[in-house]
C-alpha cells in the first residue's frame, strides 16, 4: 500500500505532484504557460548555446594560444574587406543536428585541456598531425561543408581571381573535388609529412586511389598560396 | 564512440527526440507512439540529405529511428501516467 501524503518526503510529494492531473489550473492556462516556458527555455539555451560559438569562448583555453596565434597571421583574421571567420565558422556546423553532435564531441576538448594533452608546445607539435587529420577527416567527409557556409563555386566570378586559381577552380569543379583537397593548413600551420596523412584521410574516405592525381597536383596550388600569403 | 554519442544527443535535442515525444503524448498506444516516433527518426536525415536517401548515412539513420522509437514510447507513458481520463 502507498504512503500517505503525510508520510512523503518532499521528492516524494513533488513527484506525486508532478504526475497528479491538474485540477487548479485550465487546459489553457497550462497550454499558455507551457507555450511561454518553452519560449523561455529554448531561447535560453539557444543563447547559451551561441555563447560556446564565439571566438572568446573557444580561445579562453590556455591550449588553443598556438593556433590562435597561427589563425591571426592568415587571411581568416585580417584582411582587406574586415570580414571574419571565426573559430565556428570552420569548426561548428550551421545545421542544428550536425552543430549538436559537434558540440558533445567538443567535451573531448575539455577533457584534454585538464588532462594537459597539449599543454606545453612539444607536446602541441607532438599532436599536431593527428589533431590536422581529425578535422581534414570531418571536412572530406562532409564535402567541406564548413568553408561553403561562406564560399560557393556557383557564385565565384573567375574572371576576377588570378588565372591560375580560377583555372584550379575550375578543375576542382570538373573533377569534383572539395576544398579541403587543396586548401589545408588555411588558418594554421601544417605539421611535417602533411600530404601523406592527407592521402591516407582522403583514400580511406574515398575507399580507392583516386585522391593520389589530386594530391599530387595539389603541390603546385599549394606552393602557389603559399608564395601569394608571403 | 564520440561520434555516435554525439549522434544520439543531436538526435535527442533535434526532430527525434522532441518531435517524437511530443506525438507520442498525443496517443495512449504505445506502439502508435513508438511507430510515429519512428517515422519521424527516418524523416529528419532525409530532410538533412535534402530528400536523396542515398546521402543518408545508415548509422545517422539507424540512430534517429532508434531515438525516435524511445522518445515515440516515452511520450506515450507520460500520457498514460500523467492523465486520468
Amino acid at each position: 500500500m502507498a504512503d500517505s501524503p503525510e508520510k512523503r518526503g518532499l521528492l516524494g510529494r513533488l513527484w506525486n505532484a508532478i504526475w497528479t492531473p491538474a485540477v487548479m489550473f485550465s487546459s489553457g492556462f497550462l497550454i499558455l504557460a507551457g507555450f511561454l516556458a518553452g519560449i523561455l527555455f529554448w531561447g535560453g539555451f539557444h543563447w547559451t548555446l551561441e555563447l560556446t560559438n564565439t571566438e572568446e569562448f573557444c580561445v579562453s583555453c590556455h591550449t588553443m594560444e598556438t593556433n590562435l596565434g597561427e589563425y591571426r597571421e592568415t587571411i581568416h583574421y585580417n584582411n582587406r574587406s574586415g570580414s571574419r571567420a571565426i573559430c565556428s565558422d570552420c569548426h561548428v556546423p550551421d545545421e542544428w543536428n550536425h552543430k549538436i553532435k559537434a558540440k558533445i564531441m567538443a567535451v573531448k576538448d575539455v577533457y584534454h585541456e585538464l588532462a594537459g594533452t597539449i599543454s606545453t608546445p612539444e607536446k602541441y607539435e607532438d599532436h599536431r598531425l593527428a589533431m590536422a587529420s581529425a578535422v581534414w577527416k570531418k571536412m572530406k567527409a562532409s564535402d567541406s561543408r564548413e568553408c561553403r557556409n561562406c564560399h560557393n563555386f556557383d557564385y565565384m566570378d573567375f574572371t576576377v581571381q588570378e588565372t591560375r586559381a580560377a583555372s584550379e577552380h575550375q578543375r576542382a569543379i570538373d573533377s569534383g573535388m572539395t576544398c579541403i583537397d587543396c586548401h589545408q593548413g588555411i588558418a594554421h600551420s601544417l605539421p611535417p609529412n602533411y600530404l601523406e596523412e592527407y592521402q591516407k584521410v582522403s583514400e580511406a574516405i574515398e575507399g580507392e586511389v583516386l585522391q593520389e592525381h589530386a594530391a599530387a597536383t595539389g603541390d603546385d596550388i599549394r606552393d602557389f598560396l603559399n608564395n601569394s600569403s608571403k | 564512440m564520440l561520434e555516435i554519442l554525439g549522434t544520439i544527443g543531436g538526435n535527442i535535442l533535434s526532430l527525434p527526440g522532441i518531435l517524437g515525444l511530443a506525438l507520442g503524448m498525443m496517443t495512449r498506444k504505445l506502439w502508435l507512439g513508438a511507430a510515429l516516433g519512428g517515422a519521424v527518426g527516418v524523416f529528419e536525415p532525409l530532410v538533412f540529405a535534402g530528400f536523396r536517401f542515398a546521402h543518408v548515412e545508415p548509422l545517422d539513420l539507424i540512430i534517429a529511428v532508434v531515438v525516435g522509437v524511445c522518445a515515440g514510447s516515452l511520450g506515450t507513458a507520460i500520457r498514460i501516467k500523467g492523465a486520468t481520463a
